[in-house]
């Protein structure tokens, strides 16, 4: 059998009486793109700050490149190469954005030994200039807006050169040219190549969105979260027409 | 008169500050707030006292071992004690003191509670500004405003240093970017003590040795920071300044009323508090969540 390059098995998490995360299963392969969708409240932002170590699941496992990472540091896990963004943008509010990506840069697994703080700068400059901000390198991140924090954080997340990149809502608060903008970059984020210092072999990602419309451009397969458990997966053309998914967005017909 | 306050300010400011960013450092990065800070200058000044006094010990080598030795169980401390109670502020609170009261005590039944001083560490005096300025004022200035400007060096010029202003400002997004924040805040707590030990190496020669000695620069670096702004290192140091001016004004304007020094600065510390309370440089709070 193949090694499975992203694999969630049995995934639950409990608060309280509820359960946020119901045995979810599934798995992502390093050439997909995957959209993560379901209502508010679906358990989708618990799930990912499960992957990410923030939270610590009840029960299930987590398998990235064949090492459980379920039970690690957020830290450990990042240098084992995967990265997210979070719906709510928390940058370093009083450091310059060239700094706010620095920090990412000297996480060990993006770090080269002896390397000087001028080529980490430098590497940061292609981050952000990948991420298109690069103009604003030198403002105090409290000064920017939503849509160029969305790009921070971006930025940030490929700094650590990831091989997984989980992003929570890149859309969100964007209007249509900059969503159309970032989703631009995320299609050449996943096909790879060198941006300047960076290198990527192309990164698997999961993407999770309201904006049904613009990821279903961007997306190769779509899972369905719905009270913490998986109701669908499948294209998104399979999605959109699923009674299962419209049901659980618009509620039963005549209802 | 205006040299001599300028001079005794200096020297005074040189050693508040060592003692304020140091205690600043780890607060910002750890949320800790150490109050066996000063028991680490305490320790550090009865290591040279025993080193040079009674051992006989050159100076350079013995300021040199305190350091080391006190950074060593100021780590320890740090890895057994503190770390491991990190998420629960008040119960560090509650350790630290008692662990400044451990030390205090122990130096009270190894040495006794008697002033002691501590022979200086170099003879002689130059006149500046036609002030006397004995050699081991000047050497303590010099060598901490260099430790001082080494440490800004390090805080902005090297990865250590980001690593360091990033967990400062928010540490679980530090550790979201591939940070390992206890790492990181072990560090910091090592340097934070070894400023701490510098300042009691070289400061307590110049003044006398006893095992309650901690307590007045607690009170004092606690006015510093706060009127600083917790967890900003320019704020440290220019609270520093501004204390160590108030108080050699004061010992030099009503020299009948010096015993008011210490009054004195918490009471400008009250006053910038009530306009600015967030402190000079203050990080308003808004960011923890």
């Amino acid at each position: 059998m193949k090694k499975e390059f992203f694999q969630v098995e049995g995934l639950t998490k409990k608060f309280g009486g509820l359960t946020a995360v119901d045995h979810v299963s599934f798995a992502v392969h390093r050439d997909e793109v995957v959209g993560l969708i379901g209502p508010n409240g679906a358990g989708k932002s618990t799930l990912v700050k499960i992957i990410m170590g923030i939270l610590k699941p009840d029960s299930g496992s987590i398998r990235f490149q064949g090492k459980e990472i379920r039970g690690k540091n957020p830290w450990d896990i990042v240098n084992m190469g995967i990265a997210g963004t979070f719906q709510n943008t928390r940058p370093f509010r009083r450091m310059p954005i060239i700094a706010n990506v620095m920090v990412a840069c000297l996480a060990p697994r993006g770090r080269r030994r002896g390397e000087w703080v001028k080529r980490v700068e430098a590497k940061a400059k292609d981050a952000l200039e990948f991420a298109g901000i690069s103009d604003l390198a030198l403002e105090p991140a409290a000064h920017l807006s939503h849509g160029d924090l969305k790009r921070l954080e971006i930025a940030r997340a490929i700094a650590t050169e990831p091989e997984l990149l989980i992003l929570d809502e890149p859309f969100g608060g964007l209007n249509p040219v900059e969503t159309e903008l970032l989703a631009k970059s995320i299609r050449r984020l996943h096909r790879g190549g060198r941006f300047g210092r960076l290198h990527s072999e192309g990164m698997g990602m999961i993407i999770i969105e309201h904006k049904l419309s613009e990821l279903m451009k961007i997306v190769d397969r779509v899972i369905v979260l719905h009270f913490g458990q998986i109701i669908a997966t499948g294209t998104p053309q399979e999605i959109v027409e699923n009674p299962a998914v419209i049901e659980a967005y618009l509620g039963k017909e005549g209802a | 008169m205006l040299a001599n306050i300028l001079v005794t300010t200096l020297v005074n400011a040189a050693a508040y500050a060592m003692l304020a960013v140091g205690f600043s450092l780890i607060f910002g990065v750890g949320r800790i707030i150490n109050l066996a800070h000063t028991a680490y200058y305490m320790l550090a000044g009865f290591s040279i006292y025993t080193l040079v006094a009674t051992a006989g010990c050159p100076a350079a080598p013995a300021v040199l071992l305190t350091i080391a030795l006190i950074t060593v169980i100021a780590v320890l401390c740090y890895k057994l004690l503190i770390d491991p109670m990190r998420e629960h502020e008040t119960t560090v609170l509650i350790i630290t003191i008692a662990l400044a009261l451990v030390f205090q005590e122990l130096m009270l039944k190894y040495f006794g509670g008697q002033f002691r001083s501590v022979p200086s560490l170099a003879r002689g005096f130059f006149v500046i500004l036609g002030v006397q300025v004995t050699r081991q004022h000047a050497l303590t200035c010099m060598v901490l405003v260099l430790i001082l400007g080494a440490v800004w060096l390090l805080l902005q010029k090297t990865r250590l240093g980001l690593a360091i202003r990033a967990t400062a400002q928010d540490k679980e997004v530090a550790n979201l970017m591939g940070m390992d924040v206890s790492r990181i805040a072990a560090i910091t707590a090592a340097i934070s003590a070894a400023l701490a030990a510098t300042a009691g190496a070289l400061v307590a020669p110049l003044n006398i040795l006893e095992p309650h000695m901690w307590l007045h620069p607690l009170t004092i670096i606690l006015a510093i920071v706060v009127l600083g702004g917790l967890g900003s290192i320019k704020g440290s140091i220019l609270g520093a300044v501004i204390i160590a001016l108030s108080e050699s004004l004061v010992i030099f304007l009503l020299p009948q009323g010096s015993f008011l020094k210490g009054a004195f600065s918490l009471l400008i510390m009250i006053i910038v508090l009530l306009i600015r309370p967030e402190g000079l440089f203050g990080v308003a709070l808004e960011g923890e969540r």
